[in-house]
């Protein structure tokens, strides 16, 4: 992209604005940092320092007691203490202190722990919305090519029993949704959560690729038709290859979605066994006593698929955000 | 545009309507049948069973007469204006790094945008459900480092509002006259990295020479804003106002996760939606949930025909 303003007289103007951006990041990242040091600490040394990573210097005190007897206790240091000397509550009998180097402040345990909890909520997950995905963006593309290959008798009619419900809120379906899959028997199965969301998406995901499919070039249908290619082949070697990058952000943003779930999820799974990430967390959330360090391991955890994808999708991740919400 | 097709083509192409077949049965299945069928049982006393008594309007009149729904409107619109409100710091962040001469600098902070993304939306929401924790919380934490607390304090004894307290924690989310501005301090400072990339994107379409035109005329920042860049995102700003306005009037989940089925202390945080799933998952009132669900609905529809009259989308 281009740069609006290139003459020197303005760059050094830029410091503020680079300030403001940084000031508004800054307060925008500090949760996702709360969240990694938090990860690392205990409710005890997160009480005792909530701001920042715990230094990994301990300081073991030795306390006399009224009785004359001795014990050491070991806490972890404040980051003072690192850089002066050690500071002692004077109103505890402190006979000797002293800092050692100590890695295992840090509670590697949490990440351990995060881990078993919340690893099979996130299989779960997975299982969910790659599946989902994978069918939403199938169906969906069948789907489009029949809108955008012919048009064909009642097609018309169906493109717009589809729009409305585009216009439609799907706020009141939610408790009848829930009747219908009782009977279906459908509740408490991870099936129940595929099925809703492939049909949930199809109606943008045709949209979105019925318009693209119109716009590819019309000799190349025609010459594989020649050719006696049927549909299925028109659609796997024409279709597929040249939408590859619309297809991926329609992808991403259905997999985000799926993962980003929790409303269904919660009124459908009752076994434990079968919790997504999105009840999953409300169930860590309604235990009585927290471990946060625990927690916020676990939270970085349902992280870590979307960080993956982030990082080998980057481009597709900023397309696929942006076009998305334009044509939504 | 789709091809045209004669009868007896589209006759020997019979096989094509099978690939709109899964879309047709999934959607109507999971889509257009929960409507009708909300629209149905929304006349009944119903409980979700195979036992359904016909009520009439009776659902509808009794909606019309509940104070926890009316309430609820009026908190949804309470938080429709804070929405709006919380749209101004994407735009601003948006037009800075637009206003950015480097190139490098401008890409660095588009990915910088994008991190936030890639934590799920839920576990943003229980972060801020822990930064509100009255005892352990960041926020009460914050304030009594930077001494707000003590101001609040002040300000709470000058006023008689008695919500602050010296000495006692705050609690954002327990006290009934909290829940809204707790609801509106929720996500500071508001940065939407998709509405941030979209308002970017419109901003790239302004080229070098007005910007020089501009300076030529010894535009001033603010001006600049005002008739150069607004003018070419309003675009996106409508888009944007639209889908939050509708985004927020059928929204729950916020809610629910923060404050519980109930809407909180006092209720204070109760929205329409909630109230609907209280409703039907706490109550087991289904048909009277329906109708709160169909009223919601009317409610939106009215609002999206308001929008597509009064603010029109060029696409």
């Amino acid at each position: 992209m281009s740069a609006p303003i290139s003459s020197p007289r303005h760059r050094r103007r830029d410091g503020g604005k680079h300030l403001v951006v940084w000031l508004f990041l800054l307060v925008e990242l500090f949760p996702l940092y709360m969240m990694l040091q938090v990860s690392f600490k205990d409710n005890a040394g997160f009480i005792q320092n909530p701001w920042l990573p715990s230094p990994p210097v301990t300081v073991t005190e030795t306390i006399a007691d009224r009785d004359g007897t001795q014990r050491e206790m070991t806490r972890v240091a404040r980051w003072r203490e690192v850089f002066s000397g050690v500071e002692s509550d004077p109103s505890r009998r402190v006979v000797a202190a002293e800092r050692s180097w100590d890695p295992t402040v840090y509670q590697f345990g949490n990440w351990a722990f995060g881990f078993k909890l919340i690893l099979p909520f996130v299989a779960n997950t997975v299982f969910v919305a790659v599946l989902g995905t994978a069918c939403s963006i199938f169906f969906a593309l069948l789907g489009a090519y029949f809108f955008a290959r012919y048009k064909m008798p009642f097609s018309g009619v169906l493109w717009s029993a589809f729009l409305l419900l585009m216009l439609l809120p799907g706020v009141a379906n939610i408790v009848p949704l829930f009747v219908l899959l009782k009977d279906m028997s459908l509740l408490n199965t991870l099936w129940a959560l595929i099925l809703v969301g492939v049909a949930g998406a199809q109606v943008f995901n045709i949209y979105v690729l019925r318009n693209f499919i119109e716009d590819l070039p019309k000799d190349l249908f025609e010459a594989a038709e020649m050719d006696g290619a049927g549909h299925f082949q028109q659609i796997l070697n024409i279709v597929v290859p040249m939408s590859g990058p619309i297809l991926g952000t329609l992808g991403i943003l259905a997999f985000l979605q799926k993962w980003n779930d929790f409303l269904l999820p919660l009124i459908v799974l009752r076994d434990k066994e079968l919790f997504t990430l999105g009840v999953g967390l409300i169930y860590l959330d309604g235990e009585y006593v927290k471990q946060w360090g625990q927690i916020m391991a676990a939270y970085f955890i349902a992280s870590i698929p979307l960080i993956i994808i982030f990082l080998f999708m980057m481009r597709l991740f900023v397309r696929g955000l942006s076009s998305g919400a334009i044509k939504g | 545009m789709a091809f045209a097709i004669t009868r007896s083509k589209a006759r020997r192409e019979w096989r094509l309507y099978l690939f709109v077949v899964p879309a047709i049965l999934l959607v109507g299945t999971f889509a257009y049948f929960p409507a009708a069928s909300a629209i149905y049982h929304s006349f009944f006393d119903w409980s979700g069973g195979d036992t359904k008594q016909w009520l009439g309007w009776d659902n509808f009149r009794r909606a019309f007469g509940d104070d926890v729904l009316w309430g609820s409107f009026g908190t949804v619109s309470l938080l429709m204006i804070f929405n709006v409100f919380k749209m101004i710091p994407s735009i601003i962040m948006a037009v800075l790094i637009h206003r950015i001469v480097s190139d490098r600098w401008q890409y660095f902070y588009r990915v910088m945008l994008v991190i936030p993304m890639i934590v799920p939306g839920l576990v943003t929401l229980f972060i801020w459900k822990f930064f509100f924790d009255p005892n352990l919380g960041v926020l009460n934490q914050l304030l009594d480092v930077t001494h707000i607390k003590s101001l609040l304090v002040w300000v709470d004894q000058l006023f008689g509002w008695e919500v602050f307290h010296a000495g006692v924690p705050i609690g954002w989310l327990s006290q009934p006259e909290l829940v809204l501005p707790a609801l509106f301090i929720w996500g500071f400072p508001w940065i939407g990295t998709v509405g941030v990339l979209i308002y970017l994107a419109g901003l790239q379409s302004i080229g070098t020479e007005i910007y020089e035109a501009a300076d030529l005329d010894g535009v001033g920042p603010i001006r600049k804003f005002l008739y150069i860049e607004l003018p070419l995102i309003l675009t996106q700003v409508r888009l944007s106002l639209v889908l939050l306005i509708i985004g927020t009037v059928q929204g729950y989940g916020l809610q629910l996760l923060l404050l519980g089925a109930s809407g909180g202390p006092g209720g204070r945080g109760m929205v329409p939606g909630l109230w609907m799933y209280n409703r039907a998952f706490i109550a087991g009132e289904f048909g009277y949930a329906c109708a709160v669900g169909m009223i919601l609905f009317c409610f939106i529809l009215g609002l999206t025909l308001l929008n597509n009259k009064f603010v029109r989308i060029d696409k």
